[in-house]
């Protein structure tokens, strides 16, 4: 359950961060999308807004918050479990609270405010998704969310890191039916998180070769999956020279993204928006690349996969 | 010098893609930026359209664009089961060329989505 940020500027009285920084991360944010802004419902923009925000330790987003949650490093899927029974008035061992960081008040207070609200928003950040219980406190604060709407009207939205990481959601889901870590070995899609995600591929060492375009996975992956890049030909599209680049066989510089190359990416809510590059870039695009790089691949023998998963030619 | 003005610009450094942004750039960089946050301004201004790396580089050395395209292309066709990562930074028109590439050398698309 999501909606545009234009809804949330317009609707929603409860706004809730919860593993996030947006005042360093996303600094507009609050101002252009969520917090500030006047809005339909929301005449009198902060003022008739609540902000709650829920991190583990205290960051320069706590000075615009109405009420901070310090939780416990790591307790996040406990205290959303917490929040969905408090919410049903079901029973909660006040006891079993204490690893949480919690008290029984701050949760049950914090229930009591999920429920009153007229639409509440939820943005979930990293802090929340790459820690521990990763995907699966993903899926707690959304069926968190989804349980909410019984009483009153709540979505939620993950607060996107990367420029057009949204984007590349949206193309691969409608090319391949699934968002990302596809598969396309077999000649038809298969999608399988754990498998055929990066960085476990990576550190299997499953992968003979790679491209990578859009990313600096030098400077941010687990080591063991950098020296396997660096064992395999690894080629990198980037407008800088990247860490990536030194240990790749070839490296094509490109131009910049919005700001030398034209083009479209989707925001975190996922409203498309197209590209208004000032500048022209004496390096190709790219999309121009890719392309010329699957025009060279078809012009080879075509092949099919065998059974012991090799190539055969046709 | 004649600057040249781009009204509501598009940032794409973080998740939010603010497309109000006002940018004043001359022939080979932005030197003003207009409602950016620090970190677009940053982001801007950092990109130029100056000449600052070599076209290409293939096994650390220099090498011409359709060299370079070549050996790319040999690697993911003999390769059994390539990878195509990364995605965040790039366009929507590259992705879906790049999902196009993986499906015909048969191999793993990816985005940062799964770190």
């Amino acid at each position: 359950m999501s909606c545009t940020l234009g809804e949330v500027k317009n609707r929603a009285d409860l706004i809730i961060y919860w593993g996030g920084n947006p005042a360093e991360c996303h600094p507009r944010h609050f101002t252009k999308y969520s917090l500030m802004p006047k809005g339909k419902f929301v005449p009198n923009g902060r003022k008739d807004r609540t902000m709650v925000l829920v991190d583990i330790r205290e960051t320069p987003s706590v000075k615009a918050a109405d009420l901070f949650l310090q939780v416990r490093p790591g307790k996040d899927f406990e205290v959303v479990t917490a929040l969905r029974a408090l919410i049903k008035n079901q029973r909660v061992d006040k006891d079993r609270l204490v690893e949480t960081g919690l008290t029984f008040e701050q949760l049950q207070d914090f229930a009591g405010i999920l429920k009153k609200a007229r639409f509440g928003v939820l943005f979930f950040g990293m802090g929340l998704s790459m820690t521990r219980g990763k995907h699966m406190n993903s899926a707690s604060v959304l069926t968190l969310v989804a349980e909410l709407n019984a009483f009153t009207k709540f979505v939620a939205m993950p607060m996107r890191g990367h420029g057009n990481v949204t984007g590349s959601d949206m193309v691969i889901r409608w090319t391949t039916g699934y968002p990302f870590g596809v598969n396309l070995c077999r000649g038809y899609p298969r999608f399988n998180p754990g498998e055929f995600s990066t960085v476990d591929l990576l550190l299997r060492g499953d992968n003979d070769a790679a491209l990578i375009l859009g990313a600096d996975p030098g400077a941010t992956m687990p080591q063991p999956a950098i020296d396997h890049l660096a064992r395999i030909p690894t080629i990198v599209l980037d407008p800088k020279v990247t860490h990536t680049s030194q240990l790749a066989r070839v490296h094509i510089t490109t131009a910049a993204t919005g700001i030398s190359a034209p083009g479209t990416a989707y925001r975190m809510d996922e409203v498309p928006l197209p590209l208004r590059p000032p500048l022209k870039s004496p390096y190709p695009t790219d999309e121009e690349i890719v392309r010329r790089i699957r025009q060279a691949v078809q012009g080879k023998p075509p092949w099919l996969p065998n059974s012991n998963g090799k190539r055969r030619l046709v | 010098m004649e600057l040249n003005v781009v009204k509501n610009a598009t940032c794409t450094f973080c998740g939010c893609v603010c497309d109000d942004i006002e940018l004043h750039a001359n022939h080979e960089r932005i030197v003003k930026t207009k409602r950016a946050c620090i970190l677009g301004e940053a982001w801007f201004k950092h990109h130029t359209a100056e000449r600052l790396y070599p076209d290409a580089l293939i096994d650390g050395k220099p090498a011409s664009v359709d060299e370079a395209i070549e050996k790319a292309a040999e690697f993911l066709y003999r390769a059994d089961m390539p990878l195509v990562y990364g995605l965040s930074n790039v366009t929507c028109e590259t992705q879906r060329e790049a999902v196009h590439l993986a499906e015909i050398i048969g191999g793993v698309i990816d985005s940062h989505t799964s770190l």
